[in-house]
């Protein structure tokens, strides 16, 4: 009996050997692809099945992510081949890190156009001359405006507010209230419906929380200020506490019957372009009349019509990655115009690829044209991003709150956020 | 048992092996194999990331780059963090509000479960259900119980003519919904209390009851000081596992940012998080899971000490 447990032990160690010395097949048989994102996982896999068609090499999704595990498989040692972000405000955190490659040597091995990507999203990606990640898919916001409720008080359906001042009177004809003087029935305007927009008021008034290039936070300059401001009176003006109680657990009801904009209690919002698809007004509120057009400008700047900020899905290779020849080629293929626009037709995004734009589906749709025309315009902008990005949104949706939320003062708030951060800026960039 | 105790035992500490006879080497090795998977899992996955988080908290941690040693500065930051004050101060409003009020409310239930009425049994699993259920779900669901606007918690508060908070909204009621929920949910608790009051002698009951001790009085000089261990074992338990509210803080601002609203719910656990994964500041995260760990141990110490004074152990 010993004998034989002993002979098995060793027979078992032995194998086990074996297997570990096995050594990795020259071509890759398996590809694996994580995505952050991910309402319909069967579905990019089929995608990427298209890929294994035409090449013979396997390639297995894994989706959606949470950012927790994103981290561990990018220290592991077998990272994905490529991953997919939801945004690009990671990026240049992992790049610092070494997580993730520089894709100049990718973008020439995969022959990928970088003039076919629209300069918007594509700027997000790069780091003084460096390319650190690829455009898949990008969102952009406008304005929503439902029609039944403009008629019944007593607007034109058809024509939405043409200045960002105009906006706001729009909104108090459409804010009802009831006869108790604080239980709001009906609201005009709420400015971080679902989450927060700032980056496109604050292109309205001509500034960002960063510089150009991302080298300097600028929290506490004038335009920014403003852009909080006009955010704010939305609440004060109707009572903070009287929309916290009628908005509460809006943003929770997003994919439901039960959204407010779907319901008539929220006449206009800010939101994206998937909004127009198939899976959200058209599903849960077929009926609806509702309008969509770009954010409108400030009166003085009617040069900033057409404004709308892109932000969206990018690519990265891994540094980890097992064979990078492998990783560039899948890149370059998911990056094709034919793939792109097979993706975001389907997803109802927009596309980053200009060729892949041209495909009726994004343009016949007159409500989804609106934000592909948005894409085209010269004022489209990048939310620019930095190596603390994560770290600064986080502390900037809490100053964000505090303004919109609790009406305090948004300059001191906007001051100690620019002290906080500066130096922790100029630390990440050393 | 005294016989055993007081003959001298041929296992000293260091073990003298050669006095062992074969038998005792058998016994001794098919033990330590069987003690073998606990203790390469232990080592592998407990001890070693303990130590090596103990590593990364001196030191600025890049995942693909040696590590910076940088003394004790991360913990020097910490204390200057006001995120880290606030997760605290929160963490802690938690623990003294949350764990009392769990205790007495759990106790409260199993003394009415424990009554030896018709239908104890229905009652029993009516109470122990919400255990059941997943923190997730649990947690989603009183997201739409606490709803402001639709939610049944205001809808019955508007009928006694209380106009109910804005409870996910408003900084002041978003930890006591939390509490709510975390008092829902606590079947487990009322279950080791149900199991400590069957305990509690029969004699002794009768025994004050012939003497002429009213209902209440035997609660609280017999039952109560009866089931003092249970009561200090679900308090340790609970303020353990207070310090650590991750799940619930984590699903419960629905689509809004950790912490929402205003930080209100950022508990340290959601920090730590925060800071390890989201701003990849691994060693700094460490930092703090240490600071907790020996808040934890000072806390769970010191409760045993004063445990003294207030725990009865018959036999």
């Amino acid at each position: 009996m010993k004998k034989v447990f002993g002979f098995l032990s060793v027979l078992m160690i032995v194998s086990m050997l074996l297997v570990a010395c096995g050594g990795k097949p020259a071509a890759p048989k398996v590809l694996k692809v994580w995505i952050q994102w991910g309402d319909n996982p069967q579905q990019i896999q089929a995608l990427f099945d298209k890929y294994t068609a035409e090449s013979g090499i396997k390639v297995e999704v894994t989706a959606p992510l949470e950012v927790d595990k994103i981290l561990p498989a990018l220290t592991g040692s077998e990272p994905p081949d490529v991953l997919i972000l939801s945004g690009g405000d990671l990026v240049k955190s992992y790049y610092k890190e070494g997580l993730v490659d520089e894709l100049g040597g990718a973008i020439k091995a995969g022959n990928i156009d970088m003039n076919d990507f629209f300069p918007a999203p594509l700027d997000q990606c790069k780091s003084g001359d460096k390319i650190l990640c690829l455009p898949w898919g990008s969102d952009m916001y406008a304005l929503f405006w439902n029609k039944d409720l403009f008629e019944a008080a007593g607007l034109d359906p058809e024509v939405p507010p043409a200045t960002m001042e105009q906006l706001a009177e729009f909104s108090d004809k459409l804010t009802k209230v009831a006869a108790d003087g604080s239980t709001i029935e009906q609201i005009g305007f709420i400015p971080d419906q679902a989450w927060g927009h700032s980056e496109l008021y604050m292109q309205q008034y001509g500034g960002f929380w960063y510089n150009e290039d991302g080298t300097k936070i600028t929290a506490n300059t004038q335009p920014v200020i403003d852009a909080m401001k006009w955010e704010q009176q939305f609440y004060t003006k109707y009572g903070v506490d009287n929309v916290l109680a009628f908005s509460s657990g809006w943003a929770d009801a997003y994919m439901s019957a039960d959204y407010p904009f779907y319901t008539g209690k929220l006449a206009m919002y800010v939101d994206g372009e998937w909004m127009t698809g198939p899976n959200f007004i058209s599903q849960f509120k077929p009926e609806a009349s509702y309008g969509v057009a770009p954010f409108p400008p400030l009166a003085a700047h009617p040069e900033r019509a057409n404004t709308a900020v892109a932000s969206g899905t990018v690519a990265v290779i891994p540094s980890g990655a097992a064979n990078k020849d492998a990783s560039a080629k899948l890149l370059a293929w998911m990056m094709s115009p034919a793939i792109v626009a097979e993706e975001f037709c389907f997803n109802a995004n927009l596309p980053t690829s200009k060729k892949a734009a041209e495909d009726p589906c994004f343009t016949s749709n007159p409500k989804f044209k609106v934000f592909m025309d948005l894409m085209k315009n010269p004022n489209a902008k990048v939310v620019i991003t930095t190596p603390i990005s994560l770290e600064f949104n986080d502390a900037w949706t809490l100053m964000e709150e505090k303004v919109l939320h609790t009406g305090a003062d948004p300059k001191p708030l906007l001051d100690q956020l620019q002290a906080d951060f500066e130096p922790k800026l100029a630390d990440a960039l050393k | 048992m005294d016989k055993q105790q007081t003959k001298k035992s041929k296992f000293t500490w260091p073990p003298k092996f050669d006095k062992w006879g074969f038998r005792d080497r058998t016994n001794f090795k098919i033990g330590m194999l069987f003690l073998l998977p606990w203790s390469i899992g232990f080592l592998a996955f407990t001890l070693y990331p303990m130590l090596a988080s103990l590593v990364y908290s001196f030191s600025i941690y890049h995942a693909r780059q040696p590590l910076e040693f940088i003394g004790f500065k991360n913990y020097t930051d910490l204390f200057s963090d006001s995120l880290f004050w606030t997760a605290l101060y929160n963490t802690i409003y938690m623990v003294a509000i949350g764990v009392p009020l769990a205790l007495f409310s759990s106790f409260f239930c199993a003394v009415l479960l424990n009554l030896k009425v018709r239908g104890q049994a229905f009652y029993r699993v009516i109470y122990f259900l919400p255990s059941i259920v997943p923190t997730v779900a649990s947690t989603i669901l009183w997201l739409w119980i606490l709803n402001p606007q639709a939610g049944i918690m205001n809808t019955l508060l508007g009928y006694l003519g209380i106009h109910g908070p804005n409870w996910m909204t408003n900084p002041a009621w978003s930890k006591p919904g939390l509490i709510l929920l975390g008092m829902w949910g606590m079947g487990n608790t009322i279950i080791i209390y149900l199991s400590g009051l069957q305990d509690v002698s029969v004699s002794l009951l009768e025994a004050a009851e012939l003497d002429g001790a009213n209902w209440w009085q035997r609660l609280w000089n017999i039952t109560i000081p009866m089931v003092s261990p249970i009561t200090l074992f679900n308090l340790i338990t609970g303020v353990i596992a207070m310090f650590q509210y991750f799940a619930q803080a984590y699903v419960f601002r629905g689509f809004q940012n950790l912490g929402y609203p205003l930080n209100s719910t950022l508990f340290y656990s959601v920090l730590l998080y925060q800071n390890a994964f989201q701003w990849l500041k691994m060693g700094y995260a460490s930092a703090m899971a240490w600071v907790l760990f020996i808040i934890i141990l000072g806390c769970t110490l010191l409760l045993l000490k004063i445990s003294d004074r207030f725990t009865y152990y018959a036999g």
